[in-house]
């Protein structure tokens, strides 16, 4: 009898203890490109990240996570998450591309109240950088952790000083070209980089919209047509003109030119500001030091105008503990104030907030003051409309079929313009 | 006797029904399932933001009467008939000449093959990786070095001109596809009736009438078979193109599956990436009818 009392307190106090257990622990589902994770390749990076993920861990021993990937293709990861959201299985925690993040924002958690407990101020963020996470309601949806801007590289001691105007580019290309440079190269395959870094910025210099206020396609409405044309020409020009080698129509990333600069024999090109870091490792650091950087050339009487990315982390859980939870966590390896100047510099990323350039532990470079000037005053990021895909993919095609000698300009607009609003 | 005995002797003695219900199951699980999914999305106008599920024909129309269907088509076939013939041919030949190899004991003969073999041992994406630094148009790539060894003001561009990378994507894809032919060719000599060539040696037929008049119309029935199956393969070559090309410059080297991915993953469009994906299917519905034809031809 005595017996059986006993088991029947242990089950109680067993049965009892079990749901407080299990309530007390949650648990956070956190999802991150495999580059910005604990499964990353770049040991500095993981080293980082475990050392503040288990400082983040010890301040909140309640919280247990778990860790899962995007998939490294950009477009792929996006697709699922979006999936995800729409279906209500989203993790808690995301890595969300920059200039996709108005797509989440109706399933994303608002975070005002947690910015400003944390004394961030959302003016302290480059404005595209706040652009993107704000809501149609004013809420920030998100946090920008990190950004690039696409430039213009020259190397200084052929290029004393740096073409402003295609005009300036046809003519000292053409007198590279004598001397037996690659005098201009940019990416103009099939890929995102293409467009982002060699159609954009001359676009929008010009004046041009990809979409109109409703999200629909203009690229190639009204006048934006002869200003997209006008950008292919200029293309055609230099791959005509031997300025630019043909083989550029297979570059779809910027890093594909890495190759070509280091055979010495490239002057110019457009690239990003991640391609100080890989260059760096690729050309050292004596071949890297006759490069300089400057605003990429734009079209005579433009204004000055480039494109801008980056990755975002937004909360999906309605938790409030496990929304916290996700702040902190975000804040405190990623996007706080030590937590930007840390990743930022460990991974050689642009922060997005101006302040962070000053701290002691954000790691400049001698490009940095300048990325961050042109970031600040001449920052574009594509528009998150459902047709962008559509648009970038056209342009793309339009853009590779020109270089390669396929399409002139106006057939290559013109058909783009077609596949995207048939 | 117990009913559960009666039941399970039923099963064993009335015919393959039992035997064959796990692969039933799997086979609708992983196969038929997912083709009826995309059979359905391709009747919609889903896409991943917007996963509407209304019955329309709108995909199929825009899908037919988008101007790049038929160049999309046609790239296709400029892809898939002369890596076929090629594969077919070269596939044969190495056969040939490991088996003769084999027959005279001459040394290297297992190296041939398996080096032969270690191309379609690699993964496509590997592949493609490996031919686009080859085909690199910078001064050191490889093909280039050679190039420039004959013709030293040669600017060749093998992969940033239209019909100059169509042909170097049925190159790579015919070194990586050969083995294969190779092996399934490899196997139907190995059971050839070697009496035949005596005969043929003492009736003073020379290497081409044996070929002709021998080989081939022995070994027809697989050369079929080969030639199917590699259409087939090469109707679906996705990894090794996606890494040398991507389907550019423009769109000279998108061919269906490349196209299929596109729609899909990076403009989002389930319905009109899913009627294209149909299209394939017939394409290889085709196929596998041919090839089901001639093996019931051939048992009858």
């Amino acid at each position: 009898m005595k017996r059986t009392f006993g088991v029947l307190v242990f089950l109680t106090l067993a049965l009892g203890l079990l749901p407080a257990g299990l309530m007390a622990q949650s648990t956070l589902n956190w999802v991150a490109h495999p580059a910005y994770s604990l499964s990353g390749t770049d040991p500095k990076r993981v080293e980082y990240i475990k050392k503040n993920v288990d400082e983040w861990q010890a301040a909140n021993p309640k919280v247990t996570f778990t860790a899962n990937l995007l998939s490294t293709n950009a477009a792929e990861a996006a697709a699922k998450m979006m999936e995800q959201a729409i279906q209500g299985r989203a993790p808690d925690l995301a890595q969300l591309d920059g200039y996709l993040m108005p797509g989440y924002v109706p399933y994303l958690q608002p975070l005002d109240d947690l910015l400003k407990k944390a004394n961030i101020d959302p003016k302290d963020f480059f404005p595209f950088a706040l652009n993107a996470v704000k809501g149609k309601d004013g809420k920030v949806y998100g946090v920008q952790f990190t950004t690039d801007v696409r430039v213009l590289y020259y190397r200084k001691d052929l290029v004393p000083t740096p073409p402003k105007t295609w005009d300036d580019v046809l003519k000292m290309g053409a007198d590279l070209k004598a001397k037996g440079y690659d005098a201009f190269l940019f990416p103009a395959g099939r890929a995102e980089g293409a467009p982002n870094t060699s159609i954009y910025p001359m676009f929008w210099g010009q004046g041009g919209e990809l979409v109109d206020s409703k999200g629909k396609a203009s690229f190639a409405a009204g006048a934006n047509r002869e200003k997209l044309i006008n950008i292919f020409a200029f293309y055609k020009k230099l791959t005509d003109a031997g300025i630019t080698p043909a083989r550029v129509s297979n570059y779809g990333n910027e890093a594909d030119q890495n190759a070509d600069v280091a055979t010495g024999k490239v002057a110019m090109f457009l690239g990003g500001s991640w391609q100080v870091a890989q260059l760096k490792s690729i050309i050292g650091d004596a071949e890297l030091a006759k490069w300089g950087v400057a605003r990429i050339p734009q079209k005579a009487g433009a204004k000055n105008a480039t494109s801008a990315g980056g990755w975002a982390w937004g909360i999906f859980t309605k938790d409030p503990a496990k929304r916290q939870a996700a702040f902190d966590l975000m804040m405190k390896v990623y996007a706080g104030d030590p937590g930007m100047a840390g990743w930022t510099s460990v991974a050689g990323y642009l922060p997005t907030r101006k302040s962070v350039y000053k701290s002691p532990a954000f790691a400049s470079s001698t490009y940095t003051d300048t990325f961050k000037e042109i970031l600040d005053s001449d920052g574009n990021i594509r528009p998150s409309s459902p047709e962008y895909p559509k648009i970038s993919t056209e342009l793309q095609i339009a853009l590779s079929s020109v270089v390669s000698g396929s399409k002139t300009p106006e057939q290559a607009v013109d058909d783009a313009w077609k596949a995207v609003t048939q | 006797m117990s009913k559960t005995n009666v039941l399970s002797r039923s099963y064993q003695s009335d015919g393959p029904f039992f035997w064959l219900l796990p692969l039933a199951v799997v086979s609708l699980g992983v196969f038929v399932l997912p083709i009826i999914q995309i059979v359905g999305m391709s009747f919609t106008e889903a896409t991943f933001r917007d996963p509407s599920d209304a019955f329309t024909l709108a995909s199929y129309g825009k899908l037919f009467s988008n101007p790049d269907f038929v160049s999309m088509l046609v790239v296709t076939l400029a892809f898939v008939v002369p890596s076929v013939i090629l594969q077919v041919i070269l596939g044969f030949a190495i056969a040939m000449f490991i088996d003769s190899a084999g027959d005279r004991r001459l040394p290297g003969t297992m190296i041939v093959r398996t080096a032969v073999l270690a191309a379609w041992a690699l993964p496509g994406v590997v592949a493609g990786v490996v031919w686009k630094m080859m085909f690199s148009e910078l001064d050191n790539g490889l093909v280039m070095t050679l190039v420039r060894f004959v013709s030293p003001e040669a600017q060749p561009r093998f992969l940033s001109s239209s019909v100059p990378a169509l042909v170097s994507c049925v190159v790579a894809n015919v070194w990586r596809g050969t083995a294969y032919s190779m092996i399934l060719i490899y196997a139907g000599l190995k059971t050839f009736p070697k009496e035949l060539y005596e005969a043929a040696v003492i009736d003073r037929a020379n290497l081409w009438q044996r070929l002709f008049k021998i080989t081939i119309p022995v070994l027809s029935p697989l050369l079929l078979i080969c030639v199917l199956l590699i259409t087939v393969q090469t109707f679906n070559t996705f990894d090794l193109l996606r890494a040398l090309t991507g389907g550019g410059p423009g769109r000279s080297t998108e061919v269906i599956v490349l196209n299929i991915y596109r729609t899909i993953f990076t403009e989002f469009d389930l319905g009109r990436g899913s009627a294209t994906a149909m299209v394939l299917l017939a394409i290889n519905i085709l196929m596998t009818w041919v090839y089901f034809r001639f093996l019931t031809n051939k048992e009858e």
